[in-house]
């Protein structure tokens, strides 16, 4: 838990991965651009000295990334969100599976998202069936601008991806993830073009859609979209670290959110191992609303505020409940392995409710 | 006082003429965003070389300004033939051979389904719904009401003190304000490009769909502006960083 002068903010850390870009996992020359590309991204908005090497960054191991999330107590849960990208990596970049080996280590830390292509058709339903039954997932992950053999992309709100939507109601499978960031390829279309998260959203309101990176370049169609559909949300990887190096634009980028969404569907996520919860937290947590911002929008970002954005809004879509865990983490195999007993054993409101 | 030679041709022309060529994603100009690494002079054939933020930068986008620099150069009487060179791009062999035989998008790549033109305008769209912003501030300013702001046409206006301030007819052109010229010059030129404020009459404002301004729709419709305003500095952000990330690895490797 984040100590933000002497409140604590319990820390959802909504979206992170386990990765493996090794060169020996690399089948496509998309894959290696995939990861110098990410590789930039790190660089340019991480402090000069908590830069990784490239080397560091292909594959850091589960080891690392129990030690980067939680021996500080940054974060006190993830969310894993796959990216499977195996017309790029042999392996597969960061699948259900490879980030499984974390989740079920520490069930009670994270939580495990599946993914699902609508090109995969009747085999992909099942495959989804069979991951819910293996991990009893709550959401997904997709990444509309994934190529696979000639095609380059698809829409949440083609035919096929309903019928997948309408696998996740079957299945309690309830938020849906969609990463709509920055253009790359395909090269002509606009692949995290966010236009088809309206007609689903809308077409399906018992589903949660997250727009994840808040679909910048897009902030604009997607605060529009998400201020007309209530069940959309908004996923802060990306914006967020601008806090620590263009606070003005993290100050813009947030009033604007907080003025179309409110402060109940924004969700933070590092995008862990693009950058760090490790510094980023503090950043965002230590980040201040420009007076003239203020002013414009009249919107805060005040304790209670950030108490839903950093976590009580992930909470609410995962049934967390945040005073239960932590009780559970005065002793669980994390806060044993980093000492932080003491740290969960300190919270005042929830021993008043032992 | 020597003249310029006598073909006309300058560097700073040409500069000029690129000057008018945006980031159709930030809307701003190439030579303003320091896209332009160097210009040569050779009689009538003018060579660009164009560095962007990003060796990712879309390739839709890298296009779209690498042959609006050729278009635009090509433009000066002087010259016969422009060249232009991307460096530093993932398809700056596509995108250099392709601008610079004249060759469509889809040509230039067999990976693309499409031309760009849908891009375009929908980036189109986005710079000028932010412009109209500007524009819509400074008749704010200058103490004009929404309902008056949403009804005005551009027989409404009128160019005073040489080029940098325009009158505002109001109530039968009884009234006249006078504004600066700068923004609600940048707004219609926007507007006037993608065909929507064609005839005198047409209203100068308009929904970010292309529509006339519902007057209890205004504040939501000017929001919308400062959102794509938003929109387009923070990615100019983001691009900003990673130029300066890959001008430090640059340095870094060159030491």
């Amino acid at each position: 838990m984040y100590d933000h002068n002497g409140e604590e903010i319990f820390v959802i850390d909504g979206h992170v991965h386990l990765w493996d870009a090794t060169e020996g996992n690399i089948t496509h020359e998309g894959g290696e651009e995939f990861i110098q590309c990410f590789y930039d991204y790190h660089t340019t908005f991480t402090p000069e000295e908590r830069q990784w090497s490239i080397e560091e960054y292909r594959k850091y191991g589960a080891e690392r990334m129990v030690e980067d999330l939680f021996e500080n107590a940054a974060a006190d849960m993830a969310i894993f969100q796959p990216t499977y990208l195996t017309d790029f990596y042999g392996e597969g970049f960061n699948t259900t599976e490879q980030n499984a080996e974390l989740a079920t280590e520490y069930p009670e830390r994270f939580v495990l998202n599946g993914s699902f292509d609508p090109r995969d058709g009747e085999a992909g339903l099942e495959h989804l069936e069979e991951l819910n039954d293996t991990y009893d997932l709550q959401g997904v992950k997709v990444y509309t601008a994934e190529w696979r053999d000639e095609s380059k992309g698809w829409r949440l709100d083609d035919e096929a991806a309903f019928e997948y939507l309408e696998k996740c109601e079957e299945l309690g499978i309830e938020n849906i993830h969609a990463h709509k960031g920055p253009t790359i390829r395909p090269l002509n279309r606009d692949a995290f073009d966010v236009a088809d998260i309206d007609d689903a959203a809308s077409s399906f309101p018992d589903l949660n859609f997250v727009v994840e990176h808040v679909g910048l370049p897009r902030l604009d169609d997607f605060c529009w979209i998400a201020a007309q559909e209530p069940n959309v949300y908004g996923g802060l990887a990306v914006a967020a670290p601008f806090a620590q190096n263009r606070p003005g634009k993290f100050s813009e980028i947030l009033s604007e959110l907080l003025w179309w969404l409110g402060e109940d569907r924004v969700l933070f996520g590092s995008d862990y191992a693009i950058w760090n919860p490790d510094w980023l937290v503090e950043a965002v947590l230590e980040a201040e609303l420009t007076q003239e911002d203020r002013m414009e929008y009249g919107v805060e970002w005040d304790l209670e505020t950030k108490r839903k954005v950093m976590g009580e809004n992930a909470a609410e879509l995962y049934d967390i409940d945040i005073d239960e865990k932590k009780r559970q983490f005065r002793e669980d195999e994390i806060s044993e392995q980093f000492g932080l007993e003491d740290h969960y054993a300190s919270d005042a409101p929830a021993a008043a409710d032992d | 006082m020597t003249g310029p030679p006598s073909d006309g041709l300058t560097r700073e022309a040409v500069r000029d003429r690129l000057d008018r060529v945006t980031d159709p994603e930030l809307d701003r100009s190439i030579v303003a965003l320091e896209y332009i690494d160097g210009i040569e002079l050779d009689a009538g054939t003018v060579t660009v070389h164009l560095t962007l933020p990003t060796a990712w930068c879309s390739p839709a986008f890298a296009w779209m300004m690498a042959a609006d620099s050729r278009t635009e150069v090509e433009e000066l009487p002087a010259v016969e033939r422009a060249r232009i060179y991307l460096h530093e791009h993932m398809h700056e062999i596509e995108i250099n051979r392709g601008v610079n035989a004249g060759r469509s998008f889809p040509e230039a790549f067999p990976d693309a389904e499409d031309t760009v033109d849908a891009v375009r305008a929908e980036l189109d769209r986005k710079a000028r719904t932010a412009r109209q912003y500007d524009a819509v501030e400074a008749l704010l300013e200058a103490g004009l009401e929404s309902e008056t702001i949403v009804s005005l046409r551009p027989r409404d206006l009128e160019r005073i003190d040489g080029d940098d301030r325009l009158s505002i007819y109001l109530a039968d052109r009884a009234i006249a304000v006078s504004v600066s010229a700068e923004p609600i010059d940048r707004y219609l030129e926007k507007a006037r490009e993608t065909g929507l404020v064609d005839a005198e009459t047409d209203p100068l404002f308009l929904t970010p769909e292309g529509e006339p301004i519902d007057p209890d729709e205004f504040e939501l419709v000017h929001r919308r502006g400062r959102l794509a305003q938003v929109n387009m500095s923070s990615q100019g952000g983001i691009c900003d960083g990673l130029r300066e990330s890959r001008e430090r690895r640059l340095e870094v490797a060159n030491d």
